[in-house]
């Protein structure tokens, strides 16, 4: 199956479904409208196109003035705050970076049979996180989903075990957000 | 050696000419000591390649008595070769614990040391010193088998000045030996040895 029988069986099964304007790696990415089309998106890429396999889940946050290819350009200073200091300001957008209040999740879907790669964008608003869970249809996204929630705190709603898998129980706040300040722990002095 | 080392300086201490024997007894045991020094087999990140290139027969870790255990149990000394992280420091002293005593610590390479690039990191322990007590620091990132095995014996070199019985004395244990050391203890204090420092606990 090539890209474009690809594009065209989604764009007559799924029409709300657009081509993102940033490819990844040239494989065939769509933006998804809305978080609530995620799930009927992924039975029907699962059940009637193939995608018998979810490779990974990634989140971005885009709070910060990121370069497009993603090395950050002006890190946030209050990040390791000394004792007493006081915090400093956070560099506002960078005119030309893509920076806004938002986390932009992508996922990747593959069909073994057909040997093709599929790639799902969706932006998700920074202050209300919340994104159905993949978990009914793909076992892979349940770890996946835990990590996503470890690191950058987004929730997964409907997700069965929804708890810490890498950072351990002290570690307080999520480390991946933008806006992460490191809160001592009992291994700090 | 673990009845000499518990009832000798009970039995000796009362007799004449008993010091030169406990000086005489001292080199045996630390003889037998630095040259049997075996690891616990555990790595934590690429310092644990280099220190399994000791181990093999290119630098031949087995010349200087040096074989890696799969039981803290058997081991008298942890190589900490590689990056200590938050989630890992506890592991790591239970792993300790589990030992016994004397047990020594090599910190093998920068992350070990002090934390070394991820030294502002949220998740990795600035130094491995800050849980367990280190008797050898190894620099570099990594550093060579060769390095590794000039902590060796430099370790062996520390373990040959010991001298256990007769600079330490006799210790409530040896004393009175490890069975009867609870009802004989005064208040039933924990049994701290003198050259390891009490234990550190974290919780």
């Amino acid at each position: 199956m090539t890209q474009d029988e690809l594009l065209s069986k989604l764009a007559s099964k799924l029409p709300r479904l657009e081509k993102a304007s940033a490819q990844v790696k040239d494989y065939l990415t769509m933006r998804l409208p809305s978080a609530d089309e995620l799930v009927p998106t992924a039975k029907l890429l699962k059940e009637d196109l193939g995608f018998d396999y979810l490779e990974m889940i990634s989140a971005t946050d885009w709070l910060g003035a990121v370069k497009p290819e993603g090395y950050i350009r002006n890190p946030n200073p209050n990040i390791f705050l000394a004792e007493g200091a006081t915090p400093q300001s956070i560099p506002t957008a960078t005119p030309g970076f893509n920076y806004h209040p938002a986390f932009e999740l992508v996922w990747t879907f593959a069909s073994i049979a057909d040997r093709v790669r599929f790639f799902l964008r969706l932006e998700i608003p920074r202050d209300n996180p919340r994104v159905p869970t993949l978990t009914g249809l793909f076992k892979a996204a349940d770890w996946q989903e835990r990590e996503l929630f470890d690191l950058m705190g987004i929730l997964f709603d409907g997700h069965p075990n929804l708890i810490k898998i890498l950072t351990p129980d002290f570690t307080q706040g999520h480390p991946l957000r933008k806006d992460y300040v490191h809160i001592k722990d009992k291994y700090d002095e | 050696m673990g009845i000499v080392l518990e009832k000798l300086p009970g039995i000796t201490k009362g007799l004449p000419g008993g010091e030169l024997f406990l000086t005489t007894a001292d080199n045996i045991i630390e003889y037998a000591r630095k040259t049997s020094l075996w690891p616990m087999t555990f790595g934590l990140a690429c310092c644990a390649i280099e220190m399994m290139a000791s181990y093999a027969s290119r630098f031949d870790f087995d010349r200087f008595g040096v074989i890696p255990r799969p039981s803290p149990r058997q081991a008298d000394v942890m190589i900490v070769a590689g990056t200590v992280c938050k989630k890992m420091a506890e592991p790591i002293l239970e792993i300790y614990h589990q030992m016994p005593e004397p047990r020594f610590v090599i910190s093998m390479g920068s992350c070990a040391n002090c934390g070394g690039p991820y030294y502002d990191s949220y998740s990795v322990l600035k130094g491995v010193d800050r849980i367990v007590p280190v008797d050898v620091y190894i620099a570099g990132c990594p550093p060579r088998p060769e390095a590794l095995q000039y902590a060796v014996v430099k370790l062996q070199e520390k373990m040959q000045k010991m001298r256990t019985i007769s600079i330490a004395g006799a210790s409530l244990q040896q004393e009175h030996g490890s069975r009867d050391i609870l009802s004989t203890a005064p208040n039933n204090e924990p049994l701290i040895s003198p050259e390891i420092g009490p234990r550190i606990e974290i919780g």
